[in-house]
């Protein structure tokens, strides 16, 4: 791919201007039913919407004081955090909030106006299920490996992860593992793209990316492109542009990205843009919304579309966020 | 994070601007539907977890499944007046202490908190301190409590437990019954899932265990229902996974299902032999199948060459079906790493396993009289000839080693996207054309 983006033909340029607009123009929906459908999703909307304008280059694109109170507005005394005000705490929206605030660097807010790091930590850390290690997604018990993922990349955000079990999580992950080198949602699920990168990212952040199988998981991985350069997220399924983010993030960890062709990638997710009105679809054709926006753009930078910023294949942000909370 | 709800899968991309009527009927479902949400609201600010506001849960969720919070909302609902209260008082209370971490606490303990995160029922994962419910709130009049009461001298509370029963019993078949249209609607949706096996945990805790079991075992309809709607849906197959574990477990006095269960992937699979799901969860039953059925050598061995068989045949006619393939991988990693997957292969000499792969690789190459340019076939013909040398301990012959050079050839020109692992694959094998053997 051509390292000068005014030297790419139409097909694949990038609507960054659009995608900036169409972000913008989110939280400005409020005479559409979906907005008012979609608020138990809104911190991660933010997050969302907020990681797509770092990637394009416009990370000031949303007013800073305005998202970090909205992100505050939506906390509870547990420390945990919900979709909107109004909305129970769930580690869903917690990871999105403390995502959202260390981009914008605002941790120091969260102590002095929030409940405290600690709080938030140890809410996290109260959803550990202390017997097999997983993580429950709220008070009342949902279990799944992209808790275990979230509650990692959070704490670790936090520098807080010695507070729970990790060597009791990392053997639960383990025990997710499939003779075909993939990961399911718990013992005895089927492999998943999706659970693929919540397993391995968390095995990253453990260090202990010893236990994954990589020519097999890379070979799995690899095979989940297809015919029109898109990825699926399990055999025999559809492609779908959220996989450019779970199948690539997970190629990418292992070292086996040059497994796909990435220049059919390139061209599959441009062609999911709406290159006027902004965002991207799941597929060609169809409706866009942020959480394709963001797989999208993700997956880009990943395969290192000119003019990206570039993306931390572990935390879904800018690799710019996670070199300064992490003093990498 | 990888939540999927509220995002758009396969809605045409339509032009974005409404008509006005469009626009206006936008505002008035609008309205309608934040009037709902501020009444429940209200209630819930008051720690009001009424009939009421039950009610309007109901509404709420028809009009959107994937509200978490109103799903909680209808559990403290449950939990702090619909359900049977905990019999305080009761002499024969002591008798039956719940042990079960799910055991319920009652939400009116933080009612003047707006926070509604505050009110803890404990889930099964959270056992830790310093949540403000209490043991004593999850102090139980379940159905162990009714039983261990039976021949005691306290018949006032086993009509007491008797009729809690029934109330119980009542409320969760309404509670199962309201969310089959909703899961019908939206499949893939977490949280009604997840809402479902926290009533049917309910059960478990509330009602004695035969008639618990009951319940648990129409389950086993629902999601072959929704398997039949939707053959590779992951919500549903977890789910069958976590019913059958229940139903097998000793909590509600279960036995094993294995065999019924292997049966079932026999027949999604003859349904559609693509099914990947129905395969993967065949890969994981087989384990226990052999051990319950209390298979010896000869057994196993029998068992292997069935598969075996079953799987060829599929290849048979679907070379190209990436599903049937996995399989097949996952049969000769048994012949290859008896150490790790020992079940099948168990009594099997280095000898048997090497005659057996030699038989699969052979049984390969017949298909290429078929199939030239499927490229699945040159990719198992690859690996398994390297696995072959693997098991005889020792390096490719002049003769594989050309065979291995022809089918990367193969590789390289039918699979291009993959072009950078034949390449990988081309170096660390030293198979590049024109070089000599190392």
């Amino acid at each position: 791919m051509s390292q000068n983006f005014d030297q790419l033909p139409e097909e694949l340029q990038l609507a960054t201007s659009a995608h900036v607009k169409y972000i913008q123009s989110l939280d400005a929906r409020k005479d559409e039913y979906d907005y008012w459908l979609t608020e138990h999703l809104r911190l991660n909307g933010l997050y969302w919407g907020l990681t797509s304008l770092h990637l394009l280059g416009h990370p000031d694109a949303l007013p800073r004081a305005e998202t970090i109170d909205f992100v505050l507005s939506c906390q509870h005394d547990s420390g945990g955090f919900g979709a909107a005000p109004g909305h129970d705490a769930h580690i869903l929206s917690t990871v999105s909030a403390v995502q959202i605030l260390a981009m914008v660097d605002a941790f120091d807010e969260l102590e002095t106006r929030g409940k405290g790091k600690a709080q938030v930590g140890k809410y996290i850390a109260s959803l550990q299920n202390p017997e097999t290690g997983t993580f429950a997604g709220d008070e009342w018990g949902e279990e799944d490996t992209r808790f275990l993922y979230g509650a990692f990349n959070a704490l670790s955000l936090l520098g807080l992860l010695y507070l729970v079990d990790v060597e009791k999580a990392v053997n639960h992950i383990a025990a997710c593992a499939n003779f075909d080198g993939g990961y399911g949602v718990s013992p005895g699920a089927e492999s998943h793209a999706g659970q693929i990168f919540t397993c391995v990212a968390a095995l990253t952040i453990a260090g202990r990316q010893d236990l994954v199988d990589k020519e097999r998981l890379g070979r799995w991985l690899s095979e989940r492109q297809i015919a029109g350069g898109g990825l699926n997220g399990r055999p025999e399924k559809k492609e779908d542009v959220c996989y450019s983010w779970w199948v690539l993030s997970s190629l990418e960890m292992i070292g086996k990205t040059h497994w796909i062709d990435k220049d059919q990638l390139i061209a599959f997710i441009l062609r999911c843009q709406d290159p006027e009105r902004g965002g991207i679809s799941d597929r060609p054709g169809d409706m866009v919304d942020v959480w394709h926006t963001v797989f999208g753009l993700a997956g880009l930078s990943l395969l290192q579309y000119p003019g990206l910023q570039a993306v931390d294949e572990v935390y879904c942000m800018p690799k710019s966020t996670t070199a300064r909370v992490l003093g990498r | 994070m990888a939540d999927q709800g509220g995002s758009q899968h396969g809605i045409a991309r339509t032009s974005r601007v409404r008509t006005e009527d469009q626009k206006k009927r936008d505002l008035e479902r609008i309205q309608k539907y934040r009037e709902l949400e501020d009444q429940v609201r209200s209630y819930v600010s008051r720690g009001d977890y009424s009939a009421s506001v039950f009610q309007l849960t109901s509404k709420l969720l028809r009009l959107n499944p994937e509200y978490y919070t109103i799903w909680n909302v209808r559990r403290r609902c449950l939990i702090s007046g619909l359900f049977s209260r905990p019999s305080a008082g009761s002499s024969c209370s002591t008798a039956c202490s719940n042990t079960s971490p799910t055991a319920t606490t009652t939400p009116s303990s933080t009612s003047s908190s707006s926070s509604s995160s505050a009110a803890t029922p404990r889930g099964p994962a959270s056992q830790t301190a310093g949540r403000s419910g209490t043991t004593a709130e999850a102090s139980s009049s379940g159905p162990e409590a009714s039983e261990a009461r039976g021949d005691s001298n306290c018949d006032a509370a086993a009509a007491a437990a008797a009729a809690a029963e029934q109330q119980d019993l009542s409320t969760i078949k309404t509670e199962l019954s309201f969310t089959i249209p909703l899961l019908l609607e939206s499949p893939k949706c977490y949280w009604i899932w997840s809402y479902r096996l926290w009533i049917l945990q309910q059960a478990i805790q509330r009602l004695r265990s035969r008639v618990s079991r009951q319940i648990w075992e129409e389950e086993l309809g629902l999601a072959s229902k929704m398997l039949g709607k939707d053959r590779r849906n992951f919500h549903a197959w977890g789910y069958r996974r976590h019913v059958v574990a229940q139903l097998e477990s000793a909590t509600l006095q279960g036995g094993s299902m294995v065999e019924a269960e292997f049966a079932y992937t026999e027949r999604m699979i003859h349904t559609d032999l693509s099914n990947f799901s129905a395969w993967h969860s065949r890969s994981k039953l087989i384990p226990r199948l052999l051990e319950e059925r209390g298979a010896d050598d000869a057994a196993r061995r029998a068992f292997l060459e069935e598969e075996l068989s079953k799987i060829r045949e599929a290849l048979n006619v679907g070379p190209e079906d990436q599903s049937l393939w996995y399989y097949h991988q996952f049969l000769v990693l048994n012949l290859v790493y008896p150490d790790k997957h020992p079940v099948m292969t168990r009594g099997l000499t280095t000898q048997d396993r090497i005659a057996y792969l030699t038989r699969e690789i052979d049984e390969i190459k017949d298909l290429l009289e078929d199939y030239t340019d499927v490229q699945l076939i040159y990719e198992g013909l690859f690996e398994y000839t390297l696995y072959l040398c693997q098991l005889e301990g020792r390096q490719a012959d002049a003769g594989e080693r050309a065979d291995l050079v022809a089918w990367l050839g193969k590789l390289k020109r039918l699979d291009p996207m993959r072009k950078g692992r034949w390449a990988d694959v081309e170096t660390e094998l030293g198979l590049k054309e024109g070089r000599d053997a190392e």
